[in-house]
This record gives structure tokens, C-alpha cells and sequence, in this order.
């Protein structure tokens, strides 16, 4: 048994700045690695770029470059690719991508999968990657037959000519020994056989039967489990430690100091778990000790009150607006710190050997989590393979790499692979939150219907400046950590001070047709750690937006639907989707005692109307029936489109009905499925989607769901109770 | 030493015998299908079959499972055939994440062997201990009704349209 101190001085060095990245909005110099591609070589196969290996016997690989969470990346990624490669994804494998700049997100300029863009973002990239290796294998096959590529077509992984089916793989020698063409034509969208189909996911069997592996289930000959201590307030250091009766308990092998906390290693995770509880430990005291939730909630209000906010955005003149208003309702809404809770707690496992180490884990950036590795033992980048298992569920949850940092530390003490895992209660209490917000909305309205002013005010915490400070050191694995701190600052000082950080106000305006708005801000940060959740600052400001058009609709006495479209006029999209849903609404048979609610939101380049059935029943919301009317383009895949809006209700209604993390000097008072409950199965509304389909590209669809939700469910309750809700989760008076 | 037979194999676990049989399963066995979820009995990841009844077994001590027969979803068939069960979850392209699914279907395993005809109302009852995050549950439930051995009726169609009603007054 030892007690050992990690310290990562020594570690850091300064790394030549290569390439260029885009973070978030800033250009920052290189972060991607550029070494050989990451994958291991059958025999004789052919590897045309980091997409593909096809082997002589046609066995053909897709190497996804977006991790898969739940939202069937997988099989979405594979039927791009596929269509132009022409290849079913049912006859490929498909794994995920080890790190490398050619997998970076081509919208982000890394790897990390986040803001429902994959699709979006590789559609084209992907569909040229396919058309172009198609080309090259027509053109082997050509050569090798000796016939023009002109009389040869495909057919699912094979050439066609004179009625005979030939292997890609037939080819893929004479294929490696040719130039790659760079703009082979893409098919017409009328010609796509895969797109637009449903067949089930790449992932449905191994998900099916138990053996699709998560990070969790990496299993290393020899390895030992870690589970560590952290402080109740966010980012407090150890100040002292016993250990001794944790040291003494069976199985137990280390306790090692790490950045945050103390950790114990032992033979099994039960072991290390009895003995992590056993660790008495003093920690230091933190501003963050002194918040509570009440505090939160006033210190916003007290913010906007003082009139701290910044212009974010505007458009024509409000004052002038308001002036001409028949009517101005004013309201303030609020939404509390959610955490994400996957069903599989973050874990990670690393094995160091000398001057290599492997990774196993999931999470939304294995670049990130490479570079975090990198930066803290100091070990050359090629060294270091990892390995991105299926994640147990991310809603932005696993793009925070805290996890990878901790299980480092640990690694680099002890002699055997570790696997970390956090615990529920961790996940709970120590995680990373969606900010509370306090929205305060006066709007304008004329008898006819039109909004014709808009005023959108919020404060609260900034997403973006805490997501840089932990990504930051991540993706720049060679800048030193006086400049990320000071970045870090520079934009937490940025962001307070001089400008609006836009995760924090999107979506509070852009749904409508506002000829005149005020969009503003105030930041109010209290320390507890925030990122991203799924739908990010759309998951609050829909809820207030959405509440207040309900509002002004009452107040024009006109149907919440015909409303909402004569204020999206010049929104052809959107009012095509609402358009939709009135059909559909005009159309339903409501039950007696059952109330509709409905919302709208744009997001991630998707328009989604939501439409939820309730009823309240002995001071109790029940949710029967949602329906989504969605406008995603091209749904590349309809049924796991479907899936996700379905998904995205349970998301949203566990938010709008249960969902709160309160802080109670500063800790968070949640910590199971208990007292942070999930939606089960009992109070699942069935859910029905209509996709209205403007043609077009794809656009996000992970995320776009879940905005709607709650106000369509207040906007219900209200129609069944004459209670406006303006708090989240929904609790009636 | 606590001997118990795992998947129709006899097997003896020489580890402290306050363990929960999850974590001997998932670590000294080496059977990582059932998963952790929550360590308090109220996520369903962790569910398997003790003497063909569904159990938490993160809550349970290896301990009391000696002499008994505990299925994992490695053993809910033999030979690797897929249950029905199975066949459905993908024909109906169940899973999302797919981290929650070796309990729901253990669960759903354990409802269908003694009620092959459940209503949507047995279907709440059996699965509301297990939770899944990314809302799978109208998937399956329409899952579980194409297996069970039921001519799914008009009736049961509206139901299942409207399951949440299965308890209003109104309804
Ligand atoms: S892990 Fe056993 S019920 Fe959640
Ligand atoms: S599929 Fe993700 S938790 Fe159920």
C-alpha cells in the first residue's frame, strides 16, 4: 500500500503552435494531431482516408468521427457516406474514430460532438468523401476489366457490369495505387436509396443484447478500480486528510491526493467505494459556501434591477413600440441549475506503460480527453491511443473532462490500468449544471395580432466562459496553464464586462418576426461549475418566450396558433410548421377534462411546434399526448429522427415537472434518483411526430426537441387552470 | 464462499460477502451486460433474474443469492439466440444510448414469463423501476405489446395511444 503525491510540474512544456483551430469563436493556434491515421490495417486492405478501410474480401470499415451518445450518429454518419459510396451501412462496420485532425467536426475545427450539428456539419464533407472513393473504385475497376468506366455502375459495395455483382474489394488494390478524384458528382437528392429510408440503427443489436461496450465496461487484465473523494462545494482543495481507517480496509491498495480530491484504489470498485466513504477529509473554504438558492434567485433579480445587463441584440425602435402597443404584458420566468444525469455515470480507464498509455472512456471530445493525457504526463501525443467506447447517454454532459484529468492522476501513481468511475451521488452533486436564469419579458402587442415590441432581459451564469476553462487545456494540451488561466479570465472578464456571451440569451428573439426588440444581459456567476445541457440556453429562454406568446395571444383574444403565425410571416419555415400543427390541432379529438398547450422554437436550424395534451387531476400534471411537428430538411434517417423528438419529451417533461438542483451552502442538496427523479415509464405521454419536410439539408435534431416542452406544458396547465406557471419545473399553487 | 449458479453454470465468489451481486457479477465474473446505474435500487440498469424473478442487484448482497439461480443478459437465451424480446428492440429500433436496455429487458423477460398477455397497465408496473434518460418508453412498451402472445385489440391500441390516461378519472 503506499500514499503517493502526484505533481504535474515537470509536465508542461511549450509545444510549436501548428495548424489552426476554431474554438467557439476564437481562432487559437494548432490543436489537432496530425500524425499517422489511427487505425489498425487488415491485410491488403485499402485505407483511401480516415473514413474508410475496404479489404480485399469486402469487408468495409466506417471509422465515425462523431462519438455516439443515443442520437444514432453512428448510422446517420455511415448513411452519408454510404449513399454516395454507395454501400448499405448495414454491409459496413462501423466504429468509432480514433483522434486525428481529419476527423475534426468541420464546423467546430476539433473533434467534439455537441450542438446537433454532426450531421449538419458533415453532410456535405461525407457525401464528397463517398462520391469521390466511389469514383476511384470505378475507375480501378475499369483499368482492371478493361471497359470504361462509363458502362460500369454500383450496387451496394459492388460493380456492376454485363449483370455480374463484383466486390469492391476486387479492386481495392489496383485502387490504392491511384490518384483519389477530389469532385466526383454527387447523386440528386431524388436518387438517394439510403437517405430518407428507415432501416434500424447500426447500434440496435449489440444495444439490444448486452453487448455493446460503454466506457464502463472497458476490462483490462489486472486492472484496479479508483473512486475518489470530492469536495461538497464545488472546486474546494483538500486542506487535510485521515486516511488511516480507509488505508486499512480489504482490497484497498492506494490512496492518492489528485487535483480534486483524494483517491482510493483497490482490487474492485465495491472496495474502493466502502473505503472512499471511510476518508475523513477537511476541505477549504470557498466563496461558493455561502449560496444558497434563495440567494441565487435574488441575486439575479437584484441584477436586473440595477439595470447591470448589456445589450446582446436589437432591432428598430422598442420605446417607440411600446408607445403604439394596444397592449404590454410584462412578466419574469425562471429556471433553476439542472444537472444532466446520464444513466452512465462519467468513468474512464487508462493503462500507462512506460512512455505510452491507452485510454478507454466516452465522451463528447476523445481529442480533448487525448490532449488532457497528453498535457498532464507530458507524454509525446502518438503515444497516447485512445479508445471511444459507446456512451452511456452525454447531453452535454461528457464534453466536461474532468473524469480524464482525475483518472491521470491517478494513473500516473499507481503501477496497474485504473478504472475511474463516479458514483450517482458524484454525478449529482459534483457534476457540471445548465445555469439557473431569471428572464424578465415586456412585450408589446396589437389588437391584430402582430408583436410590435419586445423586450428580452437575462441574467444569470455564463456557459461558454467555464466550458473554455475546461476545454482549453484539452485542446491546447502544449499552451501553459498561466495562459489558459489567463484566457480563461480574458473571457470570463470579456463576457461580464463588455459583451454578451450568446449560449446565455439564444433563442429569447429569434423564433418571431420582431420589427422591434431589445435582447440583454447580465451575468451573475456564482462559482458552481456550468456547461452545456442539452439545448444549452434555448432549454430557459423557450420557456420564457414561449410562456409570454401564450400570454400575448389571450391578450389579442386570438387562437395561439393563428397568432404565432401571423408573427412568422417572414419565417417561411417556421410558419410552415405551425401551419402543420393547426392542421393537426384543428384536427384532434381532445378528451373531457384534457387541455392542449401549445409552443414553438427554433433552434439548431430546426423549427419544431410542440403540442402537448394535459390534464390536472388532484393537483397533479398529467402529460397523455405530445405531438411534435418538426422541420429538419432531409431527415437522413426519419425513425431515428422521430426517436429523438420522441426522447427529447421525456428530456423536457422531467425538466418542466421535476427537474431542480438547489444549493445549500453552496453544495448541492440532490444526490439519487430520489430526490432528482427522471420521468419513468408510468408517466411517459405517448408521443406522435409529424415531420413536414421543406426540402433542403439536414438540420440539428438532438437537441431541437426539448425547448418547446415546458411551455407547451404550462401553456396547457394554463387552458386547464387559469394558473400561469412561471417557474420551473412546474409546481401548481 | 458464496456458491450460486450464474447463467446455468455453477460458480463460487470468494470475495467479501456484503458485495452486491452487480459488482461481483460485473468485476469478479467479468459480465459487463448489466450495468450501474444509480447504486440505490432505483434505476433498473443493474436488474437480472434471481430464480426467474427481476431483482436489483445493486443492492443486494452476493450473500443472499447463495443456492439460488441468477441470469444475467448474457444467459436470457441459450446458444446466443435472440429473445423475442431482443428481436423486437431492434425491429422497433429501441435503443437510444442503449445503456438501460439489458435491465429493460430483463424486466420486460420477467413480466412476459409469468404474464404473456400484460396490459399496458402491468407493462407501467413492471418497467417503472427501470429508468431510461433518453426516453425510449413509447418504443418499448409498443416492444414489449408486438411479443406478448395478446391480438392487440382497437382497445388496447387506444390505451397504449393514451396510457397516461390508464389512471385519470376521466378516461
Ligand atoms: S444500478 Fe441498481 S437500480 Fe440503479
Ligand atoms: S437508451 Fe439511454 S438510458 Fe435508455
Amino acid at each position: 500500500m503506499t500514499v503517493r503525491n502526484v505533481s504535474r510540474r515537470g509536465f508542461l512544456q511549450m509545444g510549436a503552435a501548428t495548424g489552426g483551430g476554431l474554438i467557439i469563436g476564437l481562432t487559437l493556434p494548432g490543436c489537432s494531431f496530425s500524425g499517422a491515421l489511427p487505425i489498425n490495417r487488415d491485410a491488403g486492405a485499402f485505407i483511401p482516408h480516415a473514413f474508410l478501410q475496404i479489404t480485399p474480401d469486402n469487408a468495409i470499415t466506417f471509422y465515425c468521427p462523431s462519438d455516439e451518445m443515443g442520437q444514432g450518429i453512428r448510422t446517420g454518419l455511415a448513411t452519408i457516406i454510404g449513399e454516395e459510396l454507395d454501400v448499405h451501412p448495414h454491409n459496413m462496420t462501423v466504429t468509432s474514430a480514433g483522434s486525428h485532425k481529419d476527423y475534426a467536426n468541420p464546423e467546430f475545427g476539433i473533434q467534439l460532438t455537441g450542438g446537433s450539428n454532426a450531421i449538419r456539419a458533415f453532410w456535405g464533407p461525407l457525401r464528397q468523401t463517398g462520391a469521390n472513393t466511389r469514383a476511384l473504385l470505378l475507375e480501378a475497376a475499369a483499368l482492371d476489366l478493361g471497359v470504361p468506366a462509363s458502362q460500369l455502375a454500383t450496387d451496394n459495395g459492388h460493380v456492376v457490369t454485363d449483370g455480374q455483382r463484383l466486390p469492391y474489394g476486387d479492386f481495392v488494390s489496383t485502387a490504392a495505387g491511384m490518384a483519389m478524384p477530389k469532385q466526383s458528382a454527387l447523386k440528386a437528392n431524388t436518387a438517394f436509396k439510403y437517405i430518407g429510408s428507415e432501416f434500424t440503427r447500426v447500434d440496435a443489436l449489440a444495444k439490444s443484447t448486452g453487448t455493446a461496450q460503454f466506457g464502463i465496461d472497458a476490462d483490462i487484465p489486472d486492472m484496479v478500480f479508483a473512486v475518489v473523494a470530492r469536495a461538497p462545494v464545488a472546486g474546494a482543495r483538500v486542506s487535510a486528510v485521515d486516511s488511516d481507517a480507509a488505508l486499512a480496509m480489504p482490497g484497498v491498495r492506494h490512496i492518492v491526493p489528485i487535483s480534486s480530491g483524494i483517491a482510493v484504489v483497490a482490487d474492485a470498485y465495491w472496495q474502493a467505494k466502502k473505503a472512499a466513504d471511510a476518508l475523513v477529509i477537511r476541505w477549504e473554504d470557498k466563496p461558493l459556501k455561502r449560496v444558497n438558492s434563495a440567494q441565487v434567485r435574488k441575486d439575479l433579480d437584484t441584477a436586473l434591477e440595477r439595470g447591470e445587463d448589456l445589450e446582446a441584440s436589437s432591432q428598430g425602435d422598442v420605446d417607440v413600440g411600446f408607445d403604439v402597443a394596444d397592449s404590454i404584458v410584462e412578466a419574469d420566468y425562471f429556471a433553476p441549475f439542472l444537472a444532466h444525469a446520464p444513466l452512465e455515470p462519467v468513468n474512464a480507464t487508462l493503462h500507462i506503460r512506460g512512455d505510452t498509455a491507452d485510454l478507454w472512456t466516452g465522451v463528447q471530445s476523445i481529442q480533448g480527453a487525448q490532449g488532457l493525457v497528453e498535457r498532464i504526463t507530458g507524454l509525446p501525443r502518438g503515444n497516447i491511443r485512445v479508445h471511444n467506447l459507446y456512451l452511456g447517454g452525454g447531453f452535454g454532459r461528457r464534453a466536461t473532462l474532468t473524469h480524464i484529468v482525475e483518472v491521470t492522476e491517478i494513473a500516473m501513481a499507481v503501477n496497474e490500468p485504473v478504472q475511474l468511475l463516479w458514483s450517482r451521488e458524484d454525478d449529482i452533486r459534483h457534476g457540471v449544471y445548465r445555469p439557473a436564469s431569471l428572464m424578465r419579458l415586456k412585450a408589446g402587442v396589437s389588437n391584430d395580432g402582430r408583436v410590435i415590441a419586445w423586450q428580452a432581459q437575462r441574467s444569470g451564469g455564463n456557459i461558454t466562459t467555464d466550458t473554455l476553462t475546461t476545454m482549453l487545456p484539452a485542446m491546447l494540451p502544449n499552451l501553459p496553464n498561466a495562459l489558459i488561466n489567463g484566457l480563461s479570465g480574458l473571457a470570463k472578464y470579456v463576457f461580464s464586462q463588455w459583451t454578451v456571451d450568446p449560449s446565455s440569451v439564444e433563442g429569447l428573439h429569434e423564433t418571431y418576426d420582431f420589427d422591434n426588440y431589445r435582447v440583454s444581459h447580465a451575468t451573475v456567476d456564482h462559482g458552481l461549475p456550468l456547461t452545456f445541457w442539452r439545448s444549452v440556453g434555448h432549454s430557459y429562454t423557450a420557456f420564457a418566450v414561449e410562456s409570454m406568446m401564450d400570454e400575448l395571444a389571450d391578450r389579442a383574444g386570438m387562437n395561439p396558433l393563428t397568432f404565432r403565425l401571423a408573427n412568422t410571416r417572414n419565417r417561411p419555415r417556421m410558419h410552415g410548421v405551425l401551419a402543420r400543427a393547426k392542421r393537426a390541432t384543428d384536427e384532434m379529438v381532445v378528451a373531457e377534462g384534457h387541455h392542449l398547450g401549445i409552443a414553438a422554437h427554433n433552434s439548431f436550424h430546426t423549427d419544431v411546434v410542440e403540442i402537448a395534451e394535459v390534464s390536472v387531476e388532484s393537483g397533479d400534471i398529467r402529460v397523455h399526448k405530445v405531438t411534435c411537428v418538426a422541420d429538419v430538411g432531409t431527415a437522413v434517417n426519419p425513425d431515428i429522427v422521430r426517436a429523438q423528438l420522441e426522447g427529447a419529451v421525456m428530456f423536457g417533461l422531467t425538466a418542466a415537472l421535476y427537474g431542480r438542483i438547489d444549493l445549500k451552502n453552496g453544495e448541492v442538496q440532490q444526490s439519487n434518483f430520489h430526490d432528482y427523479p427522471i420521468l419513468r415509464m408510468d408517466q411517459a405521454p405517448a408521443v406522435d411526430v409529424i415531420l413536414v419536410n421543406s426540402g433542403g439539408d439536414p438540420t440539428g435534431i438532438g437537441e431541437p426537441g426539448v425547448p418547446p416542452l415546458a411551455p407547451a406544458i404550462a401553456n396547457a396547465v394554463f387552458r386547464a387552470t387559469g394558473q400561469r406557471l412561471r417557474e420551473l419545473p412546474l409546481t401548481l399553487a | 464462499m458464496i456458491e450460486f449458479e450464474l447463467n446455468g453454470t455453477p460458480v463460487a465468489f470468494h470475495g467479501a460477502s456484503d458485495t452486491p451481486l452487480l459488482w461481483a457479477i460485473r468485476d469478479h465474473f467479468r459480465l459487463k451486460g448489466s450495468k450501474f446505474g444509480c447504486g440505490a435500487g432505483l434505476c433498473g440498469a443493474c436488474t437480472m433474474h434471481l430464480d426467474d424473478v427481476a431483482v436489483r442487484t445493486c443492492v443486494l448482497p452476493v450473500a443472499s443469492v447463495a443456492g439460488k439461480r441468477v441470469t444475467t443478459i448474457e444467459g436470457l437465451t441459450d446458444n446466443h439466440e435472440l429473445h423475442p424480446l431482443q428481436q423486437a428492440w431492434v425491429d422497433h429500433n429501441v435503443p437510444q444510448c442503449g445503456y438501460c436496455q439489458s435491465g429493460q429487458i430483463m424486466s420486460a423477460a420477467a413480466l412476459l414469463s409469468t404474464t404473456p398477455n400484460p396490459s399496458v397497465a402491468d407493462i407501467n408496473n413492471a418497467l417503472a423501476g427501470n429508468i431510461c434518460r433518453c426516453g425510449c418508453y413509447p418504443r418499448i412498451k409498443e416492444a414489449i405489446l408486438s411479443v406478448a402472445a395478446l391480438t392487440v385489440t382497437d382497445e388496447t391500441r387506444a390505451e397504449l395511444a393514451y396510457d397516461a390516461t390508464a389512471e385519470a378519472p376521466s378516461s
